[in-house]
């Protein structure tokens, strides 16, 4: 075994045991060219980023006039307490919209999944959707 | 269909940008206080009677402005909105600058990058036969578009992740799957890549002692390129955004590359059980919530284990929702084939019928009820039956035998092993990027 893998092995610094300073410092005559060699060479680094796909604006839906009479689906998208909101949101209906019919449903599916069964189902029956909750 | 959706305040600035780059981005969307799970109905009914709390506003007039106040002008645009990334290259600065500027942008994991001039790219691309301007695939860290990218675009990567030439097939490979390991679920998801062929050892990988830790540079390097892929090129792991992680994962860093020790195991490696030829380099990944050492598990301290029941002790507290990865020393291996485990199916057999839970230790669990219970509703099995099974009745942990995966590694100083809340996704070629 070396002498430097043995200092190593006992947590000392080689160099600190030697008696050189932990940052050694160029002798005085070499100071001027020093300095003037280490100037900072500027390089161009690329860009890492991938490529966004463009963003096809969608409009939306028209709105409705009023929700008088109109049938509101709650969709419940499956996160927890989703449908407990949902259905303190139909009993405020129930209360301060009577004519408003709310009707409750669960998504099929994890939340990430579509439901086409159920969006055609509001589509011929509903005038207007509530999702709850993105989380 | 006038719709408006109804999210918690946690997650404003999520909702605000993801249907942005869905192309709504004025979709009146309704916030709550968070969180929502975990309350009583009592405490929802004064979520309802209460404010938006990012508008201010009651929170049902500000649902039924939503489907009734008639639309903008900026809500009914169309057309094609064109997304820029920023310039090609950045600078000229000194290397010091540049490193801080990848750094203050995102584009980095705040540990010390190569910058990547374009010297060392053209470098980096010596190492793949496949043309800079090549299509790689494309990669999403969550529910949003996915982003695009070529072969040149992944090199910036490795380069910036500390890569040799040599290491660039197998980080092309893990790119063209198109799984990042930056997930954006507020689960701090951990992923793992179980790499096989005479590859291991053309890199000088580490299969031996310290297998998982930082003791060769491929290991290390490969896994921090997956990292900077998913950052870079998939837009991902940017927190409040493409990233929701509520602790992290410190296995992010450089993911779990796992050079399985093929030499030393009795068994067939990963790759030839997903179908691969032996002498194929492929690399095979996986997708979890992180790994455990095996140390402490009932039965450690007999002096005759049955190491299959010691996975079985340590997989009892995981979800069943991700896959078990046994990641055995080749002692442990050893041990099993002269038990009878002469090949690593019969080790997960075992696993499957003995490792299990009862109905309600399995409904109780969040997965189970965000994951498992929906599918169950669309009749998928086997959760169909599941569900509809009495409370006592007992269940195997995981959904299907195949949710359990055997990996062999390490140098045999001691007959250990780590188990891993991980399921297997995906096995690449690394040849075909050569």
């Amino acid at each position: 075994m070396n002498r430097r893998t043995l200092l190593s092995l006992l947590g000392a610094s080689p160099a600190l045991l030697a008696g050189l300073p932990a940052e050694t410092k160029p002798a005085p005559s070499q100071a001027k060219t020093t300095k003037a060699s280490t100037l900072p060479t500027k390089v161009e680094g690329l860009n890492p980023k991938g490529t966004p796909p463009p963003i096809q604006l969608i409009p939306m839906a028209r709105r409705l006039d009023n929700l008088n009479g109109k049938t509101v689906w709650l969709v419940d998208t499956g996160f927890e307490g989703g449908g407990m909101l949902l259905e303190q949101i139909r009993l405020w209906f129930n209360q301060n919209m009577p004519t408003v019919n709310a009707v409750f449903r669960r998504k099929a599916g994890p939340y990430m999944e579509d439901d086409p069964a159920l969006w055609k189902e509001i589509k011929e029956k509903g005038d207007a959707a509530i999702m709850a909750v993105g989380h | 269909m006038p719709t408006t959706p109804i999210v918690t305040r946690a997650f404003r600035e999520l909702a605000v940008l993801n249907v942005a780059k869905r192309g709504m981005p004025h979709l009146r969307i309704t916030f709550t206080p968070h969180p929502v799970a975990a309350k009583t109905p009592e405490q929802l009914h004064a979520y309802v009677e209460g404010n938006d709390p990012v508008s201010g506003k009651p929170m049902m007039k500000e649902i039924v402005d939503a489907l009734t106040t008639p639309l903008s002008a900026d809500e009914m645009k169309t057309g094609l909105v064109e997304v820029s990334v920023g310039p090609e290259k950045y600078g000229p600065d000194t290397a010091r600058n540049l490193q801080q500027f990848y750094h203050d942008n995102g584009m980095t994991d705040f540990l010390p990058i190569v910058i990547p001039t374009e010297e060392e790219v053209d470098e980096m691309l010596k190492g793949t036969s496949h043309h800079p301007d090549e299509v790689v695939g494309k990669m999403a860290g969550g529910a949003y578009p996915p982003w695009s990218y070529t072969v040149k675009q992944v090199a910036i990567n490795a380069v910036m992740a500390g890569c040799k030439p040599e290491y660039f097939p197998t980080i092309l490979a893990i790119a063209s799957s198109g799984t990042p390991s930056l997930m954006s679920s507020t689960n701090s998801f951990a992923y793992a890549a179980v790499i096989n062929g005479p590859i291991r050892d053309k890199l000088n990988m580490n299969y031996g002692i310290g297998a998982l830790g930082p003791f060769a540079q491929p290991n290390a390097a490969i896994g921090r390129a997956w990292t900077l892929v998913s950052r870079n090129l998939a837009n991902g792991g940017i927190p409040g955004d493409t990233y929701m992680g509520s602790q992290g994962n410190n296995l992010n860093y450089n993911n779990l590359i796992m050079a399985e020790n093929e030499a030393a195991s009795p068994w067939v490696p990963l790759h030839v059980q997903k179908g691969f030829r032996a002498e194929e380099n492929v690399v095979s990944l996986f997708r979890g919530l992180g790994i455990v050492p095996g140390q402490g598990a009932r039965g450690t301290s007999t002096d005759t284990p049955k190491y299959e029941e010691q996975f079985s002790d340590l997989f009892s507290v995981f979800t069943g929702f991700f896959g078990g990865l046994v990641v055995a020393d080749p002692l442990i291996a050893a041990n099993l084939k002269g038990r009878g485990y002469d090949t690593k199916d019969k080790l997960i057999d075992w696993l499957y019928k003995n490792t299990t839970q009862t109905v309600k230790d399995y409904k109780s669990r969040d997965f189970a009820y965000g994951f498992d219970y929906p599918r169950a509703l669309k009749g998928l099995e086997p959760y169909k039956t599941w569900y509809a099974m009495p409370d006592d009745a007992v269940i195997p942990r995981w959904p299907h035998r195949d949710d359990i995966n055997v990996v062999v590694l390490g140098g045999q100083t001691n007959a250990f092993f780590q188990g891993g809340s991980l399921s297997y996704t995906v096995s690449v070629s690394i040849d075909k990027w050569t």
